[in-house]
This record gives structure tokens, C-alpha cells and sequence, in this order.
């Protein structure tokens, strides 16, 4: 069945079939024409059933030809398939992409293992063979190859980074190219969920080892005043009781060495401060099985302090909101150029920066809820005004501006978006009659405030990220350009906005944004790697017999257009020599 | 009578004008005329002399031979006569067949040949064939002063004659115009037009239609007299057995009409004007 109607060409050629017909029915219906005598007309005439309405149509030579034309057409533009028998199948090879490849069992790693297989299996190499890297996502390595030098070669992208192995998603890939014809083998270093395969065209090996493993499964630095705030957190993979040493350096100079006995498949979560000045924090365990996840890094966290200016004429109220910014610690000391402005006044303060008009109390309400809050807005975030009494002017919202709280239809807090981006917020809100500057809502509210307006401030939002997660960098337009730590290096030109910066090696990346340079640490975070307890060697399922026959699709197309050609050759042959009939 | 038949009409007259009817030697009788015929009369021309026998004219004896013979003999003189044209028009409907010329053709055939006639001294008749043979009324003026003639019965002229025979004039010159597409042996019509005739002419006049039937393609062919109708799908095969049939139709008159001693002739209704010299051919015609 041929799905026509996927297949725009072919509906309209088969919309032709009726036309055509139509074409030759009105052309060839019987025409009354007077003669002066049936006398000449007495010969070969078509017996006429008595009462008969239907006759039969004299339709000639070329009409069938034409039609038989457009059928052919209107197949081939169906895009025909058939299937041809193969007698050997090709190969899709699924490899697991994740660090836990990386665990070394009698000096050889479980990747190391598996590509000494497939060099094997390239001795009787597949008519083609194509991969598929099973990380986070899986996917597929160029085109197929043919043999072991060109396999190497690609083999050459097989990292084992990836902090997950999306094996089924890999296979359900492998078999939609491979049209459930393809052999496919998975190489991986742990046993499928299902140990009875049922698909006959998947092979499943293992090339791991069940290996006690101490890991770091979590590391974070934050900022904690003007110290920074370091988690460790180290697991124990293993069967038994494990005692290792940690050792934490900040350049050649160790912060800390801790000797640590974590019981069987225990955790153990160091937390500890350093110095904000603090560079580079290196924290590392005594190499094991998997020494990828013995060590990370951790940078500094990114501050980010925003300029305020308060431009408030009312002396207690410009001191309620300095004090609520110095409490949030997120203000910077100086306020020239300032990236925010609170002030009174209708008229636009700065040229870059945002603005929190505070409405004058002219007119004021008492309003003790229910409040309505648009939850999904950064400035949302934690408030919560239970008994909170808010004192405002009772007014309408003004055009385009979207109202962020609510008191019935009086808008307190409102915020709208410039054409330059810039961001204007208006707080209705008159403290002499309220208690919100003395709820927690109120520094929550400004931190929030001042958290928004910092991560809308170019640069980096996170100094130190896992692995495999994407790092967001908010740019100013200047060409990017990302090093990573094995020296490669990605330029991205001019990029307004946000720019989602991939992770796939462990180690320092270095951002370089016009004369400024940031740099971020990627650790290899991810227990369920680091846990190689399931790890094992073994084979699950076989393909079937090699030589089986197997069905191919091919295109069919040239076959119809070949066939409609020549039937348009012959109908310009028969209309050349008038042997069509018409 | 169709405004475009009395055209016709007048534009045959027109051309008539420049032709005289052939008339055979064999014709040169008939009523008391201007134009000298074959038999002793009573007109100037002298002839012969012959004995005198009682009953004869005495103002026919030749008194100088009697005077010098002494035996009586008579001064004989060639008759003058009027020879006369009998027109026989096919008044079926075949000859108004649609989309062709044939009636005004015809109309214009009979006026031409009445003029031609008149300018041979005839006498003329034109019988329009319908309901039994009709002489058209006012068929010894002038042309243009006919009336009635219309193509529309649906008997074809042997079937006109079987209902009411025309009364032809002895020793006239008799022309039939007509198609000739009825089935059926010619030769007893053409018997019963050449008995007691001079000459006989048959002017077979087709429509272009009739001679080039559609090339191809599905037609409904309609009798125009009769209403029958079949259909018939034509290509090239079918296209050669109607000219075939056409051919042989028109050999099977051309040798009735050789065994009774007529002319036949075929002209094409659009091709009137150009085909006239066929009508000179058949010594029908002669430039006046």
C-alpha cells in the first residue's frame, strides 16, 4: 500500500488519472452529426443492444498508453522500495561512553578491553559497521566503516567522559538505522537489565569487573561570607570497611589531610571553609580501580555584587533599603555607574540600568491579603506574606507593565522590559502603614532582587559544574572563546544573551570574552558510575546465523521512471506516425 | 422558399447567362419553334423535293420544274421546333443536409441550367420530387420568379415517382440533380427518365461532408430523411470503406447510366462555381 498521502506528488499525479479519463470520455462520446444517407454508413457498425444506455468507449491506443504512463508516475513519485535479499548484514556498534569504562582491572581498562574485541572482530570485517557512543545521549559516529584502520580511527572519538551510558536509547537508535535488519553489538562494562535477550540481532558483551571503588560522588564551594564553604562528600563502593586518606590542596599548600574509614557502601561528607582568596582547590584520594573520580577541583565561587544607587528623598525609608541591601551581601561597595537605581522620581535613571521606582504613598490602602503572586518570577522566589500587611496606593496597573504581586487588582510590585533590556520594576508599597519590612519577606524580596540582577550581569553564573552538565555564560556580544582542558579550543563568534557551554572533559576551562578571562572546574560526579559493584565480564544473546537471508529496501524509483519514459517514447513514436488512433 | 435558396437562385441565373443548353440532334423536336428541326416543316429553310402526292399543299409545288418536266413536284422545308429541357430536382432532405451547401447548390444548378435553356430557345420544365413529382410553380419565368422550392421530403426521388410519375415532353433533354444517396439498383429510374427522352444528364451533387466524412472519433450518424441513427466509431479502416462505398455507389450509377445512354456527372456543393466546366464536359453546356 502505497501512503499517498504522505507523498504530495503522488496524490497530485493520481489527481491526474481522473482528469485524463474525464479528457477522453468527453472526447470520445458519441457525436451527432446529420448525414444525408445511412447508405455509405452500412458497414462494420457496432451492433447497438436493443435499449441498451451504456456503451462501450472506443478509447485508442495512446489513451491507455498515457495512462499507464501517469500510473507509473505516480508510483515513482511514491518513493517505491522493494526488498532485496542480502546474505550478510551489516553492523551497528554501540559504545559505552561513561567514565566507569575508564576502571582498570589487571592493567587494562574495560574500554581497553573492549576495542582489543572489536580490532578481533575485524578480522572477518562486516560489510559495514557503523557506531554509535552511548553517553548522556547517544551518538552516532560519521559514516560507516569497512574496515579496522578507518574503525581506529574513529575509535579515536571514544573518550569514556561521559557521566552516564543512555544504552537503551542507543540501541532503540541502532535499530531504527539499521531498519531491524543490522547486527548490533552492544560493548560495555556491566550485564543488560534483562539478562534473556529476546532481540535475535543484539549482542550484548561486558568487559568490566566487579571492583571496590572509593569515589568523590559531591564537591561544591560557596561563598559564606567572606569565606568559602567546601562539601566533600566520598563514598564507599566496596564490600567492606575502607580507610583512605584525602588530601585537600589550595596550590602546593595542603588545606587539609583527613584520614577517612568509611564503612561498606558508606558516605562520609566533609564540610569545611576556606578563605574566599583561596584559588584553586584541589581535593584527591589515593588512586584505586577508577582514579578519574578520586580527584576534583573547585574553584572560587562567582560573586557577583551589584552597584546600587538609592536615590530615595525620604531619609528613613533611603535607610531601610541600605540596610536591606548590606544585609543581603550581595551590593557592591561602590556605586558609580550603578546597575540598579532605586529611587521616586518618574524620569529614567542611568543609562544601563535597572530601576525600582517607589510609588509615593499618596492615597494609601492597608492590604492584609490574600496576595496574588506570580511564583515563576525570580523576585517570587521564598516570598511567602503570610500576615504580612501592605500598605499601598490603590491604583491601576500602568500600560506594559506586568503586575509580579497583587493585592485584588491593585498592582504592589510590577516589572517591565525595555527595548534595551533593561528591566523597571515599581514597588507600591508605603512602609509607614506596613509590616513587611519587618517580616523575612522583606530582605528575601531584596536579595532576590539583587540575585536577579547579578545573573543578568555578564559572565559566568557557576565556577565549578559536573561533568556532563552545561555550563551558562551570559555574554555582552563579544566574540567567545572556550579552551578546554585538553588544550582544544572553540571560538564562538559575536553571541548576544546566554551561551550553554558544553562539558564533556573534566578539568579547568578557560573562557576568554575580550580582554577578560573566566575559568570554570568540571568534576566527574556521578555515583552511579563511580559505583562498580555491577560491573562485570560476559555475554548476553547472539545474532543469528550469519549467513541467513535478509531483505534490504531498495529505492525502486529508477525502475517506474525508466518504465514511464519508455512508454513516453513510444507514445511520441505512435503520434509521429499516427498509429495512435488519434 | 429560404431567403439564401432564392439567393442562390438569382446567382445561378446570373451565371446561366453565359451558357447555352446543349441541345442533341436527336431533340430537335417538339412543338412549333424558332430553331430548325430535324423533320419537314413549314419554315424558310428548303430542304428537299419529292413527288407530289395527293393531299399535299399546292402552294408547295414547284411550277418551274413542272413547267420543265412536266411532272408535279413539291418544294419540302425544314420545320422549326422548340426543344425542351425537363429539370428533375431531388427535393429530399438530404439535399438541405446541415452544415453543407447543397440546396443552394442545387437551386443554383436548375437556375443555371434554365438559363442556359432559355438561351438555347427551350422550353423548360422543373419537377421538384416530394410527394409524387410536382412541377415547381412558375417554372417557365424566370428563375427568380420560382416558388416553392424547397428541399424537405423524406421519399427519395424513386420513391416520389412510384406515388405520382412526372409527365415529361417527348424527345425533351431531361437533367436530374439529386445526391443519388438511396440504396438500391439505379437502373430502373434511370429506364423510366430516359424512356422518351433526347438526352438524359444526371448531375450528382454531394456536400462536402458527404465525400469527406470525420477522420476520426465516436459519431452518431443521423439520416437526415429517415431519423435513423448509428454509431459508429471511425478511424483510418472505417475512413476507407465509406470512401469505398461512396465509390462504388457512384460506379454503380455511372454504369446504369451508361447502359441507358446518360451522362453522369459529380459535382461538390462548395466547389459550385469551379466545377461548372464538368457540366461543358458532359456536352450539357455550351458557352453561350
Amino acid at each position: 500500500m502505497i501512503p499517498f498521502l504522505t507523498y504530495p506528488l503522488a496524490l497530485l499525479a493520481l489527481a491526474s488519472l481522473p482528469a485524463l479519463a474525464a479528457i477522453y470520455i468527453l472526447r470520445n462520446r458519441f457525436r451527432r452529426r446529420p448525414v444525408s444517407s445511412l447508405v455509405l454508413w452500412r458497414f462494420n457498425v457496432q451492433s447497438k443492444p436493443g435499449g441498451a444506455k451504456i456503451h462501450r468507449l472506443q478509447l485508442p491506443l495512446l489513451f491507455f498508453l498515457e495512462l499507464l504512463g501517469l500510473l507509473l508516475l505516480v508510483v515513482a513519485a511514491a518513493g517505491p522500495h522493494w526488498q532485496l535479499p542480502q546474505s550478510t548484514r551489516p553492523l551497528i556498534v554501540v559504545l559505552d561512553d561513561s567514565f566507569s569504562m575508564r576502571a582498570v582491572h589487571h592493567d587494562l581498562s574495560a574500554q581497553a578491553r573492549a576495542a582489543d574485541f572489536l580490532e578481533k572482530l575485524f578480522h572477518q570485517p562486516p560489510p559495514s559497521t557503523r557506531f554509535i557512543l552511548a553517553g548522556t545521549q547517544p551518538r552516532l559516529l560519521d559514516a560507516p566503516v569497512r574496515g579496522w584502520p578507518e574503525a581506529a580511527k574513529l575509535l579515536a572519538q571514544w573518550k569514556c567522559w561521559s557521566p552516564g551510558a543512555a544504552i537503551d536509547s542507543a540501541i532503540t537508535l541502532a535499530a531504527e538505522i539499521g531498519r531491524q535488519q543490522a547486527n548490533i553489538l552492544v560493548l560495555t562494562d556491566h550485564g543488560p537489565a534483562d539478562e534473556k535477550i529476546s532481540n535475535p540481532r543484539l549482542e550484548w558483551r561486558a568487559f568490566g569487573a566487579p571492583l571496590d571503588n572509593l569515589a568523590m560522588v559531591n564537591a561544591s564551594r560557596t561563598a559564606f561570607g567572606d569565606q568559602d564553604r567546601c562539601l566533600l562528600e566520598i563514598a564507599n563502593y566496596s564490600g567492606e570497611l575502607r580507610t583512605a586518606q584525602l588530601l585537600v590542596q589550595a596550590g602546593s599548600n595542603d588545606v587539609q589531610r583527613t584520614t577517612l574509614s568509611i564503612g561498606a557502601r558508606g558516605e562520609q561528607r566533609l564540610v569545611f571553609n576556606i578563605p574566599a582568596a583561596t584559588p584553586l582547590l584541589r581535593a584527591s584520594l589515593e588512586p584505586d580501580a577508577l582514579v578519574e573520580d578520586n580527584d576534583v577541583r573547585l574553584l572560587p565561587p562567582v560573586r557577583k555584587r551589584v552597584r546600587v544607587q538609592v536615590a530615595l528623598t525620604n531619609a528613613a525609608w533611603s535607610s531601610l533599603i541600605n540596610q536591606t541591601l548590606e544585609a543581603t551581601g550581595l551590593r557592591a561597595a561602590i556605586s558609580d555607574q550603578p546597575e540598579l537605581v532605586i529611587h521616586e522620581s518618574d524620569t529614567m535613571a542611568g543609562s544601563n540600568s535597572w530601576s525600582l521606582r517607589w510609588l509615593s504613598p499618596a492615597g494609601t490602602t492597608a492590604y492584609v491579603g490574600p496576595f496574588i503572586l506570580d511564583n515563576s518570577h525570580p523576585l517570587a522566589m521564598g516570598l511567602t506574606l503570610e500576615g504580612v500587611v501592605w500598605a499601598a496606593a490603590a491604583c491601576t496597573n500602568t500600560s506594559g507593565e506586568i503586575p509580579i504581586l497583587l493585592a485584588g487588582n491593585t498592582p504592589l510590585l510590577s516589572a517591565r522590559e525595555d527595548a534595551l533590556g533593561r528591566r523597571h520594576l515599581t514597588l507600591n508599597f508605603n512602609p509607614g502603614l506596613s509590616t513587611l519590612q519587618n517580616t523575612p519577606d522583606w530582605p528575601i524580596l531584596f536579595w532576590n532582587l539583587l540575585q536577579w540582577r547579578a545573573a543578568e550581569s555578564p559572565g559566568l553564573r557557576e565556577s565549578n559544574a559536573r561533568l556532563g552538565t552545561e555550563v551558562e555564560l551570559k555574554t555582552t556580544g563579544e566574540p567567545i572563546t572556550v579552551i578546554r582542558p585538553d588544550d582544544t579550543s572553540t571560538v564562538f563568534p559575536k553571541t548576544g544573551g546566554d551561551l550553554a557551554l558544553e562539558t564533556p572533559l573534566p578539568g579547568l576551562y578557560s573562557v576568554l570574552a575580550g580582554t577578560s578571562t573566566n575559568r570554570f572546574a568540571v568534576n566527574p560526579l556521578a555515583a552511579d558510575e563511580s559505583d562498580l559493584s555491577r560491573c562485570t565480564t560476559g555475554q548476553w544473546g547472539a545474532w543469528s546465523e550469519e549467513t541467513e537471508r535478509r531483505f534490504q529496501e531498495t529505492s525502486a524509483v529508477w525502475i517506474f521512471g525508466l518504465a514511464a519514459l519508455a512508454i513516453l517514447v513510444t507514445h511520441l513514436y505512435l503520434l509521429a506516425a499516427g498509429k495512435g488512433g488519434r | 422558399m429560404d431567403p439564401a435558396i432564392r439567393q442562390a437562385l438569382n446567382h445561378g441565373e446570373r451565371l446561366g447567362g453565359r451558357y447555352a443548353l446543349q441541345i442533341p440532334q436527336v431533340a430537335a423536336s417538339g412543338w412549333t419553334g424558332s430553331r430548325s428541326g430535324r423533320r419537314t416543316g413549314s419554315s424558310i429553310d428548303f430542304q428537299d423535293y419529292r413527288e407530289y402526292e395527293p393531299g399535299d399543299d399546292l402552294r408547295f409545288i414547284d411550277w418551274g420544274i413542272y413547267a420543265r418536266s412536266d411532272r408535279l413536284t413539291v418544294k419540302l422545308f425544314r420545320e422549326e421546333v422548340t426543344p425542351h429541357l425537363d429539370l428533375i430536382l431531388d427535393g429530399s432532405r438530404s439535399m438541405n443536409l446541415e452544415n453543407t451547401a447543397k440546396a443552394e447548390a442545387a437551386a443554383g444548378i436548375a437556375a443555371l441550367l434554365a438559363a442556359a435553356a432559355t438561351n438555347a430557345q427551350c422550353t423548360r420544365s422543373v419537377w421538384l420530387s416530394g410527394e409524387g413529382f410536382q412541377r415547381l410553380p412558375n417554372d417557365t419565368s424566370p428563375s427568380s420568379a420560382w416558388d416553392s422550392l424547397e428541399f424537405n421530403s423524406q421519399r427519395t426521388p424513386e420513391q416520389s415517382y412510384e406515388i405520382l410519375a412526372p409527365k415529361f415532353r417527348r424527345l425533351g433533354v431531361r437533367v436530374l440533380v439529386s445526391d443519388l444517396l438511396w440504396p438500391g439498383n439505379p437502373l430502373p429510374t434511370l429506364r423510366r427518365l430516359r424512356d422518351g427522352a433526347a438526352a438524359l444528364f444526371v448531375i450528382q451533387l454531394l456536400g462536402r461532408d458527404d465525400v469527406n466524412p470525420p477522420e476520426h472519433g465516436n459519431l452518431r450518424a443521423a439520416d437526415c430523411e429517415t431519423g435513423e441513427e448509428i454509431e459508429i466509431y471511425i478511424d483510418a479502416t472505417v475512413a476507407r470503406q465509406y470512401a469505398g462505398n461512396l465509390a462504388r455507389l457512384q460506379q454503380s450509377w455511372a454504369d446504369a447510366c451508361r447502359q441507358c445512354g446518360a451522362r453522369m456527372t459529380t459535382l461538390v456543393a462548395e466547389e459550385l462555381e469551379q466545377s461548372l466546366g464538368e457540366l461543358e464536359s458532359i456536352q450539357l453546356l455550351a458557352p453561350a
